[in-house]
This record gives structure tokens, sequence and C-alpha cells, in this order.
């Protein structure tokens, strides 16, 4: 067989695993591990395993992963994520679908706290789901919400995936941040939108509050105002150099344990219970982030993405030809690797074809982080979805994915559009660096 | 035919391509009539990170990889003195002083492995944010990033504040003023951006430098035939390591030229009576390294005494 | 026999949790620390040797429990149109697959941390041996390896598994 008859045949096997119930790490890890003994022996496998176990385990960037977990649940545990949600719903909950709308609007906010997407969701999931349920909304609704909203984190800066970009593809980092804040804003409109419609055509998924006073409003804002100010302090803390982004999600975690013992509102047994939950949170997690870093080595090594290079070059397909076919080629891969190790495996391919077709590399790292995201909530290797999975075990993986589909749909909307409207992208970068 | 698998954990665009990947498979394969090829994985394909090349080279994950030994400097206590301020001139290359040394003193920090070149980069040179160094004294209080813990005493002489931070973390650092500066060379202006917020650059000063290997599986090479071996032996060493080595003084100095052509930075050249400040404060701490690690023989091998 | 395994290996999963609950603690700990220290001149030495190395613990001392309270997640789409004999096949297959799984890396992760030793890989700052953590590591994915493999013992023995079907959609 050649390399990319393995390849193909390892992503059917793995298909099949997945219908069959078989956990998403587990075999990732089998084909992986089989795909990369059979391309390139058995001690090749072996070195990946463990180094890739190691390295990830001690990766000093995905520490924020347990962190902002433990933050999410101690939030959860001390009231502080309830009484954040009994002033939004004071506030916009007698809106069809408007805590939804906070959610997705907090996803915004807590994006440009962190670069990393996994983080978003993971802590926008510990504070809210629970809160959506208590006000009786669709759990297809919350979960797309939070699986959806999440992805923002590496659209809206700091975004790790437009650092990755820019090593990779030689651009500036500050002019890929700023390309992206109006393309993030947008998103968060069109997720807005959604929400909308949704609750225009289904009322039920997200059902009108009761009106509350003005007074009732400044009450419940009060309540809320020590998790307000932590967040506002945390961000505030990133951009005034007091530490680091990875940094901010221990002082996060730190800060909202002391305000729970300093208002009463935990004890040790209950700090204890909410790490020991996070722990197991971040094993889930890691496994599958682990596993996906065994398994792309196998994609690398069968030289799939060189095939698909010839076979683009040898179409000709002009500028937006070329440009749709390789966003198409990312929803593909998307659907099955981890959004960082495909942009690792596939830009260093792409980059020159696209610059030699004088497509602005900023655009494209714009276009293709969004793209990436779409990968993050698509079937069925949705990072994204499978976290929001960890943190709603209860909610079945299907009923999720339902979920997020018309937000994958609002997203192919806004590619579309930045697309259409490269100054979308390029406006800001073009304004305000020379 | 042969393949050997180059596991380089950069971008394909990277210095090390065309200097190292490319000049070996080009030498390798001329000599061989194409028998013995060698091709790169870039961008981390075979595992990412630098601090694992070496370990991927024994366990057969590579046939082939380059790295830093400043990620996993226990591993190389002696390679690691060319690292310190002052331990070679500024305009000394530091190939040859690594090669020298390399059989008496440096080749059991290379077990299992055939060492295929070795180098050094362009001089360390502070790579500041709204601060202009002049003196020692110009650092006092400030906070600088540092690796590891040769680099971070150095600092700690100069009365700075060391800050242990990935590379990668380093643009974010600088811009919210997190850290003051970096002591690094200057192709990393260009290889993690820091020419976008870093504003002022001091020249002169005998920081040091950075240190790299390029490494081959010894079952591998011991397995290759005759003619095989032969072709690696003759591009391997003297030839590759300088290859490399001039290759990262050019992106350096490019990196400089850019960094003097923008008006917004500050490029300070130090004098040699401002240097001396520099070398009396740093003098301890590279004396008490290589007493700590017993390498007076490596330094003099090294400085070619 | 089997139950007093199934104690010894209860203990072991708590055990873990223990260790990961601890070093996470520990990591948050560490950086506040760091930074406040930082903020007068005075950063932790090391903190970063110290936080990626409790990472490790963090990770896999969850593993276990996280894999006895089923979190790991699997794609449940069509389970409920499977006849339960075949969901307790797959229920066995996956405990036996994790297991092998688990042992392999427990396995490749010892023979990597005696390369540590060899090579004397330690953290940058403090020193501390990297070997200690890759055996730290492998007892945690061995007891998960472990831990699965009595499972589907169990499964097998009883002829039926504690396999619980998702909500109706
Ligand atoms: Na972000
Ligand atoms: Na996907």
């Amino acid at each position: 067989m050649s390399p990319v008859a393995i390849a193909l045949t390892g992503i059917g096997l793995l298909l099949i695993l997945l219908a069959l119930r078989i956990p998403v790490a587990f075999a990732m890890f089998l084909i992986g591990f089989v795909g990369i003994w059979a391309l390139n022996g058995l001690d090749a496998a072996m070195g990946l395993l463990s180094s890739e176990s190691f390295t990830l385990a001690s990766n000093s960037e995905l520490i924020v992963i347990p962190l902002f977990i433990l933050m999410g649940n101690v939030a959860s545990v001390t009231g502080m994520s309830r009484r954040l949600y009994e002033a939004a719903y004071a506030i916009v909950g007698q809106i069809r679908g408007g805590l939804a709308a906070a959610t997705v609007i907090g996803c915004g906010g807590f994006a440009a706290l962190s670069g990393s997407s996994v983080a978003s969701a993971l802590t926008m999931g510990k504070v809210s789901l629970s809160e959506m349920d208590r006000y009786d909304y669709d759990p297809r609704l919350s979960t797309g919400v939070v699986a959806a909203g999440g992805t923002l984190g590496i659209l809206i800066p700091p975004s790790t995936g437009f650092v990755i970009y820019a090593i990779l593809s030689e651009q500036s980092i500050g002019r890929l941040f700023l390309a992206g804040v109006i393309p993030g804003i947008l998103l968060l409109s069109m997720f807005l939108l959604t929400i909308w419609v949704l609750c225009l055509l289904r009322p039920a998924m997200g059902p009108r509050g009761p009106s509350t006073s003005g007074s009732e409003k400044v009450q419940a804002v009060m309540n809320a105002l020590p998790i307000i100010v932590l967040t506002l302090l945390t961000i505030g803390g990133i951009y005034g150099g007091l530490f680091s982004p990875v940094e901010a999600a221990g002082v996060g975690a730190g800060a909202v344990i002391l305000a729970g013992f300093a208002t009463r509102t935990l004890n040790f047994r209950q700090l204890w219970e909410a790490s020991r939950d996070s722990i197991v949170t971040t094993a889930s997690v890691m496994l599958i982030l682990i596993a996906a870093h065994i398994f792309n080595p196998f994609l690398a090594l069968s030289h799939i993405p060189d095939f698909v290079r010839e076979v683009l070059i040898s179409q000709n397909l002009g500028v937006i030809g070329t440009l749709i076919v390789i966003l198409l080629i990312y929803m593909v891969l998307g659907a099955f690797l981890e959004g960082f190790a495909m942009l690792v495996l596939t830009l260093p391919i792409f980059v020159p074809i696209v610059s030699a077709l004088g497509i602005d590399l900023i655009w494209f790292g714009v276009l293709v982080v969004l793209t990436l995201e779409m990968g993050l909530i698509s079937p069925p290797v949705g990072i994204n979805v499978f976290i929001v999975k960890s943190v709603a075990p209860k909610v079945p993986l299907g009923k999720i994915f339902v979920g997020v589909m018309p937000f994958w749909v609002a997203m192919l909307l806004t590619l579309a559009i930045l697309i259409a409207f490269p100054q979308l992208s390029l406006f800001l970068p073009s304004q305000m660096m020379q | 035919a042969q393949e050997l698998k180059f596991a380089n954990f950069s971008a394909p665009t990277h210095t090390i391509t065309a200097a190292v990947v490319d000049k070996l498979n080009d030498s390798v394969s001329a000599a061989t009539n194409g028998e013995l090829t060698v091709r790169g994985y870039h961008g981390g394909e075979l595992g990412s990170g630098p601090a694992d090349q070496y370990v991927r080279v024994v366990q057969g994950v590579a046939d082939v990889a380059w790295g830093l030994p400043g990620y996993t400097s226990s591993q190389f206590p002696k390679t690691m003195i060319i690292e310190m301020p002052d331990a070679l001139p500024l305009d000394q290359p530091a190939y040859p002083a690594l090669l020298r040394a390399f059989d008496d003193n440096l080749a059991s920090e290379f077990p299992a492995t055939k060492p295929l070149a070795l180098w050094g980069s362009e001089p360390n040179i502070f790579i500041m944010k709204s601060a202009e160094i002049r003196s020692p004294a110009d650092l006092a209080g400030l906070k600088i990033r540092v690796a590891g813990s040769s680099a971070g005493e150095a600092v700690e002489a100069l009365g700075a504040t060391p800050v242990q931070m990935p590379m990668t973390q380093v643009y974010n650092g600088l811009q919210t003023g997190l850290i003051d500066g970096a002591i690094s060379g200057a192709s990393t202006l260009s290889d993690f951006k820091l020419d976008e917020v870093a504003d002022s650059f001091t020249l002169g000063a005998n920081l040091g430098r950075l240190v790299f290997f390029v490494v081959m599986n010894q079952g591998v090479y011991d397995g290759l035939s005759d003619e095989a071996k032969a072709a690696i032996d003759a591009v391997a060493g003297e030839e590759l390591s300088k290859s490399a080595e001039d290759a990262w003084i050019v992106t350096a100095d490019a990196a400089v030229e850019a960094a003097r052509a923008d008006e917004n930075n500050v490029v300070i050249d130090l004098k040699p009576e401002e240097v001396a400040a520099f070398t009396d404060a740093l003098a301890p701490v590279t004396d008490a390294y290589v007493a700590a690690v017993d390498g007076a023989d490596a330094l003099a091998a090294m400085q070619g005494e | 026999m089997l139950p007093t395994l199934r104690m010894v290996t209860d203990r072991l999963i708590n055990l873990s949790a223990f260790l990961g609950t601890v070093a996470l603690i520990f990591v948050v700990a560490t950086v506040l620390f760091d930074v406040i220290g930082r903020a007068f001149g005075k950063p932790l030495y090391g903190s970063l040797d110290l936080t990626t190395m409790a990472f490790v613990v963090v990770v896999f001392g969850g593993m276990a429990l996280c894999d006895k309270r089923g979190g790991h997640i699997s794609v449940d789409l069509f389970e409920r149109h499977f006849p339960p004999r075949l969901n307790l096949i797959i229920d066995i297959v996956v405990d036996l697959l994790g297991s092998v799984i688990f042992l392999t890396m427990g396995y490749a992760v010892l023979k990597s941390a005696q390369l540590s030793v060899m090579l004397n890989l330690r953290t940058n700052l403090l020193g501390i041996p990297q070997a200690w953590f890759q055996w730290l590591l492998a007892g945690l994915v061995i007891v998960t390896g472990l831990a699965l493999l009595l499972r589907a013992i169990e499964f097998i023995l009883a002829g039926e598994s504690d396999h619980e079907e998702g909500p109706i959609e």
C-alpha cells in the first residue's frame, strides 16, 4: 500500500471505531500508533507515544486548561456564576434567548483574556451550562452556544492560533491580532443573530423570563460584582504587564478561591472537591489532545499534504477558486484533526501557493483561523464539542452536534462575507500599523 | 535508495532548511548518486518543540534532528560553556572552537548519536522595550527574560531580575511590559517577531551566544553502506557546521540592518570602555560556571590554547 | 479474589487522584507567589520548572478516576440502536483497548525515563531530574491500565456491563 492509501484507510477505520463508540482518544491513539508503526517502525511509534504524553502534560501553555477549569468550578461552587447569570437574567432575561446571547457576549469577553478556544469553552461551559439549564433553556441551544462561542478564543486577540500562523507564514503577529478584531466582532454578531432566529422559530429553546424593575436590575448586578471585578482585574493585569495570559489562568483561579474564602462562600472541603473534579475534566481533555498529537504525525508521515498540493497545482483554479478549494480542504481536515497541529501540517504547503497568487497573507490568516474554528465544532472530531461534553456529561454528544450546526452555518456565512470583503480583515492593520 | 528523516521543529522557511537540511541532502545525494537522500519534516511534524529533539533521534522517531543544548542544559554542561559571556571573543566563530574541543571534552555529552554539526549563533545582544542600556547600572531592577540557570545568574550579576519564560511568550511579554527586555541573538527579531515590539538594542557587550547541534541516530549511521557513510562523513563536521553558522550570521546581520533602518529604534553600539563594565560584571559568572562543570580543559580547547 | 483486587484498585485510583489534586492546588499557589513576588522584584526562582512538572501529575493523576467516572468522551449517536449484546461486547473491547493503550504508554514512558537518566535530563533552573516525573507518569497510567483491565474481567465474568445509555433524545 502507498502511504496515501494507508492514511485513507486509517481515516476510514477511525470513522468506524468512532461510530462503534470507542472513546475518541482511544481511537486516535490506536490508528495513529499503528499507522506510524506501519510507516516508520515500532521504535518511532513507541518514541512518539512516550514523548508526546510527557511533553504535552508538561507544556507551559496547556497548563491553562486545568487552571481555567478550576476557576470555573470554584466560581460555580461559590455561587459566583449563579449570581452572574442572575444579573444577566435580570437585564436580558425578558428577551427570548437573552441568556444565550449573554453567554456569547461572555465568550467574546473571555476570548480577550485567553488565547485558546479550549480554555474558553471549558471555562464558559463550567460557568454557564447549569445556569442556562436552571432557566429552562434547551440543552441544544446552551451547549451549541458554548461550543461555538468558545471558538472566538482564537479569533479575538490574544490568539494562539494567530501566533502559530504568524510564525509559520512569517507574518506580523501584531497585524494578525488587529486583523482578527473586526471579524471577531462580526462573528459574535452573527452568533447573536443565530440565537435570535432560533428563538423566533422555536420560542421554547430560550424561554422569556419575567420583566424586572430598575432596582432589581441594580441589585442583581451588585450581587455579581465580585466576579465581574475579578474578571476585569485579570484582563487588566494582562494588558498592564503584571502577568502573562498563561499566568492569568492561575491568577484567575487563585483570585476566585481567595474571594470565596473571604466571602465565606467556600470552605476547604469544597475547594478539594472542586479541584478533584477539575483534574478529572483535565484528564479527559488532555488525553484527547495527546491522542491528536499521535494521530497527526501519522498523517504527516503519509505525505497526504504533498499529495493535496500536487492535485491543487495541477488544477489551475485561479485566485478565488484556489482560495475556496484550500478552505474546503481545511474544513475536511478540520473534521478530523486538532486545529493547531493541522496548521503546522498544512501551512508550509499552502502559504507558498497562496502567496504566489498574490493573496494577502494577513487576510488568508483570518480566513484560515475562522475555518479552523469551524473544524473545532464539526463532527466527527470536534474538540470544542468534546470539551462541552466533558462539562455537560448528561447531554448526548449527538444533541450537542445538532445544537452547534446553526452556529456552524453562521460561521460559513461569516467566512463568505470575509471573502467578499477583504477590507473587514485588513482595515484595522492598515490603519494602525504604518 | 534510502531516505533519512530530518526532524525540524521550526517552519520550513527557517534558516536551518537551506543551510543544513538542503545542504546535507544535496551533498549526500550527489555523492551517492541519489542512493541516500535527506528529507526535512518541518514544523514539528515528527514531534513538536525544541527540547525533545535529541531524544527523538535516540528513540528513532527521526534519523537526524537539530536542536539547542540550552533547552536541556543538564545534558550538555561542557558544550554550554560556549554560551557563557566572554568564553570566545565576539568576532571569533564558534564552530571551530566546538570542533576543537569535541573529541577530548564534549563527545561524552552526545551518547547514542553521531553529531553531524555543532555551531554557534550570532552574539547575544540586549533586546529592550522603552529602556536604553549603556551600562550595567541601566539594568537595575529591570525584568529580563532568561531560559536557563546560567543566563539567570548573568542577568542577576548585571543587577536585573531574571524572568523565566518560553521564547514564544516573549513577544507578548515585551508588548505588555511584563518584561523589559531579553538577552538573545538578533535573529530572534525576525524569527519570533520581536522587532515589532522591541525598540532599543544594545550591541557590543560580550553576552555569550547560543549553541546548536545536528545529530544522527548512531544505529542508522552504522547500518549505512560504506559509500553512504563516506558521503555523510564528507559533509559532516567542519563543512556543515560552517554552512550553518554563516547562515545564522547572515540572518542576524539582516535583522540588525532592519533594526537600524527603522527610525523608531535606538541602536546603541557600546564603546570599548563601556564594554569593560559588562565584562567585569560578568567574568565571575563565567568563571564560576566553568569551575562548576569542571570545564577548564574544555574552555582551553575552545579558546585554542 | 476479585473483590480484593477491586478494593486495592479503587484505593490506587483514589491515591492517584489525591496526588493530582494536591498538584493542581500547588500550581495555583506557585503562580500566585511568582506573580506577586515579581511585582516586588522577587519572582519565585524556577517557578516554571515547578508548575510544568506538577502539571504532569495533574494530567495523569486524574486519568484513572476520569475513566472510572466514564469521563472518556465517545460518540454516543448509535448506541441506542445497538442490541444489548453488542453494547456489552463494545464495553469489554473498549476497556481492553484502553488497558493496552495505557499499559503501552506506561512501558514507553519507563523506557524513555531510562533515556532521561542516561542523558541526565533535568529541569532548566532547579535541575529536578525529569525521570522522577516520568516514573510517576508511568505509575499513574499503569494504574489506569490495570483498572481498565480489571473492569473488563468483571464484565466478562458477570456477562453484563454497567453500561448506561444516554438520556433519550
Ligand atoms: Na483570544
Ligand atoms: Na472537527
